[in-house]
């Protein structure tokens, strides 16, 4: 049945094993369809219905669809059988997102199970009504979480907690208050299990309400080593950011020694541990810059920072001392005594988590207790292994005092993967110390003859950095390398060992690295190098080299001297060299050209001559064009010296000589350390986005430091809460009094904005009235304020937080989409994206005839929809009426009324009055909101008018009258379903994830032939300045855009594909609905030639199914339509 | 989530996978999937861990075993679902089964030990630690507290306990304090830093020239811990520049895989004499001398021996009258063993 399991259950073995399979499950796995599920499912024996729905558990996990059984399967959810349920929930899970409806049918059900006495039927129950993700029930599960919260079992609450965030996920914006209430009773639960759980709520469904927190600091300190693991972890982090936001960072951790000082007295520092204890280290600057770099990396986010850092304008805004707090504290002080015998815990993710609060918040001195447990973790399994490295990488690098002493942890074993070793090697590189670098060394000499020579070439470039590190040991490694270049000799000849050339190679860069330092001392070893040219025949090497010579020609005594023999050598086998050699041999003898005065010039001359001319008969193009340009460059430098010329041509070839001295500058500086700038991201320790180096969704940089000001002294120093609940039975009464506290609180904050007219409008959205940045234009339209709506959460709260904050919070949603775009980018490799710009300008709204002056006594009315919405409401359609006298006489009173509302209504009074009764109800709506009224229009006059419509239907005409000098001309307006929406500028992934929410049955397709286009490229075929894929896109997007209110999201060319041929194309608009705010979303995809007539197949994706079906034919209808001639 | 906490979740469902159904592989998980998917689903709620301790999965999902086969072989109801909840849920140590009775009431201590130990090129030993558990079998009726001390505490560099154990006795008196779980248990895992020695030697020599390398390896008792070591086996890879091999042994059996995998069972090591492995390698064509040398590991055992030296002082059982039995038992394995050539 699985060809590909096929080889691993061999018929012995199953043989073998017969015997122990009696009983157990497996014949249900190997046959599950031979016999019919479906009478067994409605069998009465609850044994029968359990066999069948193992059967549809087998065929689920063997990759068939059995959705068909659906209704059958969720009638059992009746059954008293405990097994039969739970098999029940688990279809009943994986199904339900596919087939709503019927899942709506197991609700009842469940509301009955949810008053089981059973406690494990009722968490069930909750689990499983909560797992089915429907926005149509999550109101009954809200209250059904509520109701469980406060449930004498602890599982159940647990189970409650743990409902929370699938709550969460279905964004009920209406009901965050509601969840966060919960999950704040919850946290003061009595039982360890169940606030591990409210724990993991929060981290998902409300990380900076710290208001909950804030109020049982102090228990859920107490309670954190009973919490279970899980819960710890996160718990952890919650109140790391809490403390961090109350009282900021404390003075006596590492990440203020360094992040609130200059440089220059940071030596001075008496606090200053490491410099003191590791004067040895060259870099120790640099340690403590990147040290600066990795904690404003925590607070800000590594995009921040960068962006910042990289600009011109690289202060750091520095935090004032009042953003500090002692370690004295005492809630310091709670927080590393309760968190510090987590790290002995046996979940390794425990032990970081705990690390990592000690890492940010202890003061320096008792840093070093995280080392011992988190060198211990690594005995865990590998996988663990790996992120813990790289975390303590990170540690190592900014205190590499700390891991020193422990260097015998990083050594390797044999059976360490790939990436495990390089981490170890580049850790052992970063600590290594004057009193442990020549162990390091020596075992790092074993290295170098591992059979994994990738391995030993990086063991390499590890000797390289420490010698770099500690230019004291610089001579043994130095010395170290060279032995190891004359080992290659050996097998230097043999071209099959591959592995040999990277470590050679890499043996040389290191050399060169240690050379760097100070070149002078180490003349000996150039030569060295030099001599070594005739057995290394690894071209990278030979080119690094002669390198090497060019760039330390005029050192010291012997060089100078050796340099005409050995460029001789360099010419003699220049034919014989690999491309990258030949282009160093020629970039030194010029270098050597340029800097060396002497007797040797001549000499020196007539090589470079010589290889030139061999350079330009080389095969290779590069060789060719670089002798040409050294040739052009440096022709006057030799003529000059030959013959005498005019001044103003030798002006311009002193020039040509500056240049060339620029570009081969001679640099005789030492160059120091060069201090690289420090680029790495550096986030959260533990968090994946350390691992995974750029910011994963979700990950959030700790707060600002005391963003969360004083005014509620909670910290949950008022004990009386803890005593009362403990008693287990009755906690539920307790909890509700601390609930009813907590919601009379929130009432309180908000009261004074929530205004009496709006009755709508929920508490949230009134709260948010006071604050300017978020608008609320229309109080019956809640969805359409989707950015308010997710804000309310937290808005509750924002005045309690400072302007600065708020502004970082408002700014987080626009960058986190830059984020993802850039992800995106790198997926899609197949197509490209475009923008074409200026496209607003030219659209040109069709334009429709209401009135003929043939029927209207010489009056010609015409009207075309705006893309403006009204600010009255969102029903209303906006038409651009144009009124314009064709007759020869002047007309008065021009004014166009509803048809029915003519009948009673006279004066324009009343209509105004109507456009208000429109916001106020939906049912007795006139069709017209108001007209200003023409008073006189002239003969040839022309007068324009804004119309705000509301249609009763998207396809019938809409009766009006128009009145003109007192005459009643009967018009009907006809509705453009185009102008039904209007424009919901997105992105491409907002747009993407709104289309894979409507699927199915919300999506539309129909194709129809594109023509405009030809016309245009008929036209422009003479200038070939455009492209024909942009001129296909515009005439495409116009099109769109001038027949309906869309915005355009995105433009996808075909990259692969043939000239001419515009298959691939595609358009994406979005818009929503004007009276529901629905996102309707079209697509566009172009099929066929770019000079025929194309095929294109629109979608749209929209969950009012008849409109949607609508607006389909309307563009397609435009779209087949002929080009409008432009004028 | 951190990624830890999602690798140590996964490590634990395969611990808990392994301890129900006796082997983690795809055909025990085809023969048992329907325990494997409640387990799951008992396991991670919502992608959060919900119930992960294997005392109360196993009253909540009966484990297969022979009684409940026969029994749904002869009956044909199987349900291995548990009908009510387990008490422990809600109890404040939830490692424990509510109220388990036992005739005989007895807990058996094993120090069970692993040594990890680098030999470098020079023969000298570059690093050697032990890292040991602390496995506790606990049978005993009721809600025992047990209280186990060491006689030296101080060796131990580094410790990790189970959840059940108390941290303030630790800390003040170095005192492991715990409401035991019902069964067998990792109580705690330990760390004993730079020993001095191992209790076996393995020499191996690698001469090479003109495309042929002469290798030679001796393992031999170093200091006799005073109890047998068995399980003895050398495994190494030959380097990939390697044509062929020809190995032969005086003691035990050489086996050398197509994946130039060479590994000498010796088994346990004779009194009288050290066992040796001896033979040629022929090196590929071109290549004069072996440049890269590969690296053997080693494994042991020892039984009767924590080479720790860690000691256990005394065993004690406070709020439950009963008389109970103790055990003790200790055993060093070979961990990450190396020998480098």
């Amino acid at each position: 049945m699985f060809p590909q399991f096929g080889a691993t259950a061999e018929s012995l073995s199953k043989a073998s094993t017969a015997v122990f399979r009696i009983g157990t499950d497996a014949h249900l796995y190997d046959d599950p369809d031979d016999v019919n599920i479906a009478p067994l499912l409605d069998s009465k024996f609850d044994s029968e219905k359990c066999e069948a729905l193992k059967r549809l558990l087998a065929l689920i996990s063997q990759g068939f669809d059995v959705a068909n059984f659906f209704p059958q399967v969720v009638k059992n959810v009746a059954s008293q059988s405990l097994e039969v349920k739970k098999l029940v929930y688990l279809y009943l899970l994986h199904y339900a997102e596919k087939r709503p409806n019927e899942a709506l049918l197991s609700i009842n059900y469940f509301q009955k199970d949810l008053g089981d006495t059973n406690p494990l039927v009722r968490a069930w129950a909750l689990r499983a009504m909560a797992g089915i993700r429907l926005h149509a029930i999550a109101p009954l599960v809200l209250v059904a979480v509520g109701k469980c919260a406060r449930d004498p079992s602890v599982y159940v609450r647990k189970c409650a907690a743990n409902a929370l965030p699938k709550l969460h996920d279905l964004r009920m914006e209406e009901h965050a208050s509601a969840i966060e209430e919960i999950i704040g009773l919850l946290l003061n639960d009595h039982s360890p299990g169940v606030v591990g759980a409210a724990a993991s709520a929060f981290t998902t469904v409300c990380p900076n309400n710290f208001s909950l927190i804030g109020r049982n600091f102090r228990k859920l300190c107490e309670v954190l080593p009973d919490v279970e693991e899980w819960g710890q972890i996160m718990l952890i982090g919650i109140l790391l950011r809490y403390v961090i936001a109350r009282h900021g960072l404390v003075k006596e951790s590492i990440m203020f020694s360094l992040y609130n000082k200059d440089h220059s007295n940071l030596d001075e520092d008496e606090h200053y541990v490491t410099s003191k204890e590791d004067a040895g280290y060259a870099t120790e600057k640099t340690v403590s810059e990147l040290t600066r770099t990795i904690f404003q990396c925590y607070i800000e986010g590594p995009d921040e920072y960068l962006s910042r850092s990289s600009s011109t304008i690289k202060v750091a805004p520095k935090l004032d001392e009042s953003q500090y707090t002692s370690c004295s504290n005492e809630i310091v002080k709670i927080l590393l005594q309760c968190t510090s015998p987590l790290l002995w815990s046996h979940n390794s993710a425990v032990v970081l988590a705990a690390a990592g609060v000690h890492w940010i918040m202890a003061p320096k001195e008792d840093v070093k207790r995280i080392v011992k447990p988190l060198l211990f973790v690594l005995r865990s399994s590998p996988a663990s292994r790996y992120v813990v490295l790289c975390n303590i990488q990170v540690f190592a690098k900014a205190m590499p005092s700390l891991f020193a002493p422990h260097y015998e942890d990083f050594f390797i074993h044999s059976a360490d993967s790939y990436q495990i070793k390089e981490l170890k090697l580049e850790i052992l590189s970063i600590i290594s110390s004057d009193s442990s670098i020549s162990f390091i060394l020596k075992e790092l000499q074993d290295y170098i003859r591992d059979p994994d020579r990738r391995f030993a070439a990086d063991t390499v470039a590890a000797i390289g950095l420490c010698a770099q590190r500690l230019p004291k040991m610089a001579i043994t490694c130095l010395e170290e390398l060279l032995t190891l270049i004359r080992q290659e000799f050996l097998c230097g000849e043999i071209r099959s060992l591959d592995g040999e050339e990277g470590v050679l190679i890499q043996a040389i860069m290191s050399i060169i690295s240690i050379i760097k330092l100070e070149p002078a001392i180490y003349e000996k070893v150039i030569i060295q190098l030099v001599r070594s040219l005739d057995t290394i025949k690894v071209p990278a090497a030979r080119a690094m080299i002669v390198w090497l010579l060019g760039e330390y020609c005029s050192l010291g005594e012997i060089i100078p001297r050796m340099l005409s023999t050995v460029l001789k050598y360099l010419a003699w086998c220049f034919t014989s060299e690999e491309l990258e050699t030949k282009l160093q041999i020629l970039n030194t003898i010029t270098k050597v050209l340029l800097c060396i005065k002497g007797e040797d010039s001549w000499t020196l001359r007539k090589i470079w001559t010589y290889v030139i001319e061999l350079a330009e008969r080389d095969l290779n193009y590069d060789i060719r064009d670089r002798s040409r340009f050294l040739k052009k460059l440096l022709s006057s430098n030799l003529e000059s010296q030959n013959v005498e010329e005019e001044n103003g041509e030798s002006q311009k070839k002193d020039q040509k000589r500056v240049v060339a001295e620029c570009i081969f500058g001679v640099q005789t500086k030492t160059s120091t350390v060069p201090s690289e700038p420090i680029n790495d991201r550096f986030y959260l320790p533990g968090s994946l986005s350390q691992l995974v180096f750029h910011a994963a969704p979700g990950y959030e940089p700790l707060p600002k430091p005391c963003s969360l000001p004083n005014i509620d002294q909670y910290d949950g120093s008022d004990k009386s809460d803890l005593d009362e609940v403990d008693d287990s039975g009755t906690s539920g009464s307790s909890d509700e009094e601390n609930a009813s506290d907590y919601s009379s609180e929130r009432s309180i904050s908000g009261s004074s904005e929530v205004s009496g007219s709006n009755e709508t409008v929920s508490g949230n959205e009134g709260e948010n009235n006071d604050d300017p940045l978020i608008q609320i234009s229309d109080t019956s339209n809640v969805n359409e304020n989707q950015n308010g709506g997710d804000h309310a959460g937290t808005s509750g709260f924002s005045d309690l937080m400072s302007t600065k904050s708020l502004e970082s919070w408002l700014d987080e949603p626009s960058k986190s989409s830059k984020g993802s775009e850039t992800e995106q980018s790198g997926v899609r490799r197949s197509s490209a994206r475009i923008t074409i710009g200026n496209i607003g300008s030219r659209i040109k709204p069709k334009c429709y005839t209401l009135l003929d002056p043939a029927n209207g006594n010489g009056l010609m009315v015409n009207y075309s929809f705006s893309s403006e919405t009204s600010s009255i409401s969102s029903h209303l359609v906006c038409l651009q009426v144009l009124f314009e006298n064709c007759s020869l006489e002047s007309m008065f009173d021009i004014v166009l009324i509803d048809e029915d509302s003519s009948k009673s209504v006279d004066s324009t009074d009343q209509i105004s009055q109507a456009a208000e009764n429109t916001v106020k109800s939906h049912i007795d709506k006139p069709a017209l909101v108001s007209m200003e009224e023409i008073p006189s229009l002239e003969p040839g006059q022309k007068a324009k008018r804004t119309l705000l419509v509301r249609f009763h239907h998207h396809l019938l005409p809409l009766k009006l009258a128009l009145f003109c000098n007192d005459k009643k001309f009967p018009v009907k307006l006809r509705p453009d379903i185009g102008y039904f929406v209007k424009p919901l500028p997105i992105n491409i992934e907002a747009f993407k994830d709104k289309e894979s929410h409507l699927p199915g049955m919300f999506e539309y397709v129909r194709s129809c032939t594109f023509n405009d286009h030809i016309v245009k490229l008929n036209k422009e075929s003479n200038s070939l300045t455009e492209d024909t894929f942009l001129v296909i896109c515009e005439t495409l997007a116009l099109k769109m855009l001038s027949n309906a209110n869309l915005s355009l999201v995105s433009v996808d060319l075909p990259v692969a594909s043939n000239l001419g041929d515009a298959s691939g194309l595609c358009l994406r608009f979005s818009s929503e609905i004007l009276n529901n705010s629905m996102p309707c979303l079209i697509t566009a995809t172009v099929e066929g030639k770019c000079s025929d007539p194309l095929i294109v197949s629109v979608k749209v994706n929209c969950e009012e199914t008849v409109f949607g079906l609508n607006f389909l034919n309307r563009i397609v209808n435009f779209l087949a339509e002929p080009p409008v001639t432009h004028s | 989530m951190p990624p830890l906490m999602a690798i140590e979740f996964l490590c634990r469902v395969a611990d808990v996978i392994n301890g129900y159904l006796g082997g983690l592989n795809e055909d025990s998980i085809k023969d048992n999937f329907v325990i494997v998917y409640e387990l799951l689903d008992e396991m991670i709620d919502n992608g959060f861990p919900l119930t992960t301790e294997p005392n109360i999965l196993q009253e909540m999902i009966a484990p297969p075993n022979i009684v409940s086969k026969v029994l749904s072989v002869v009956t044909g109801n199987s349900s291995n679902v548990s009908d009510t909840l387990p008490g422990s849920t809600a109890s404040c140590v939830p490692w424990r089964t509510a109220d388990p009775k036992y005739a005989n009431n007895e807990v058996y201590v094993d120090l069970v030990e692993q040594m990890d130990a680098t030999i470098n090129r020079d023969g000298v030993l570059v690093k050697c630690e032990i890292n040991g558990e602390v496995q506790v079998n606990s049978h005993i009726t009721g809600l025992p507290d047990l209280t186990l001390s060491f006689a030296n505490p101080s060796i131990l560099d580094d410790v990790r306990f189970h959840p059940c154990v108390r941290f303030r006795p630790w800390e003040s008196n170095q005192i492991l304090s715990f409401v035991p779980p019902d069964g067998q248990f990792k109580l705690m895992n330990y760390r004993v830093r730079k020993l001095k020695s191992t209790p076996i030697y393995v020499k191996p020599q690698l001469t090479s020239d003109g495309g042929i390398c002469r290798l030679n390896v001796m393992v031999g008792m170093r200091n006799d811990p005073g109890k047998t070591v068995d399980s003895v086996n050398v495994q190494f890879q030959l380097p990939p520049c390697i044509l062929s091999a020809d190995l032969t042994s005086t003691h035990g059996t050489v086996n050398i895989l197509s994946n130039k995998t060479c590994t000498w069972s010796i088994g346990r090591i004779p009194k009288d004499k050290a066992p040796s492995m001896s033979g040629t390698l022929v090196l590929e064509t071109g290549l004069e001398r072996l440049h890269v040398f590969p690296t053997f590991q080693v494994d042991f055992r020892i039984m009767g021996v924590a080479l720790s030296g860690l000691q256990i002082d005394k065993l004690d059982l406070k709020t439950v009258p009963y008389r109970f039995y103790k055990g003790f038992r200790a055993l060093t394995r070979a961990g990450e063993f190396e020998v480098r050539s």
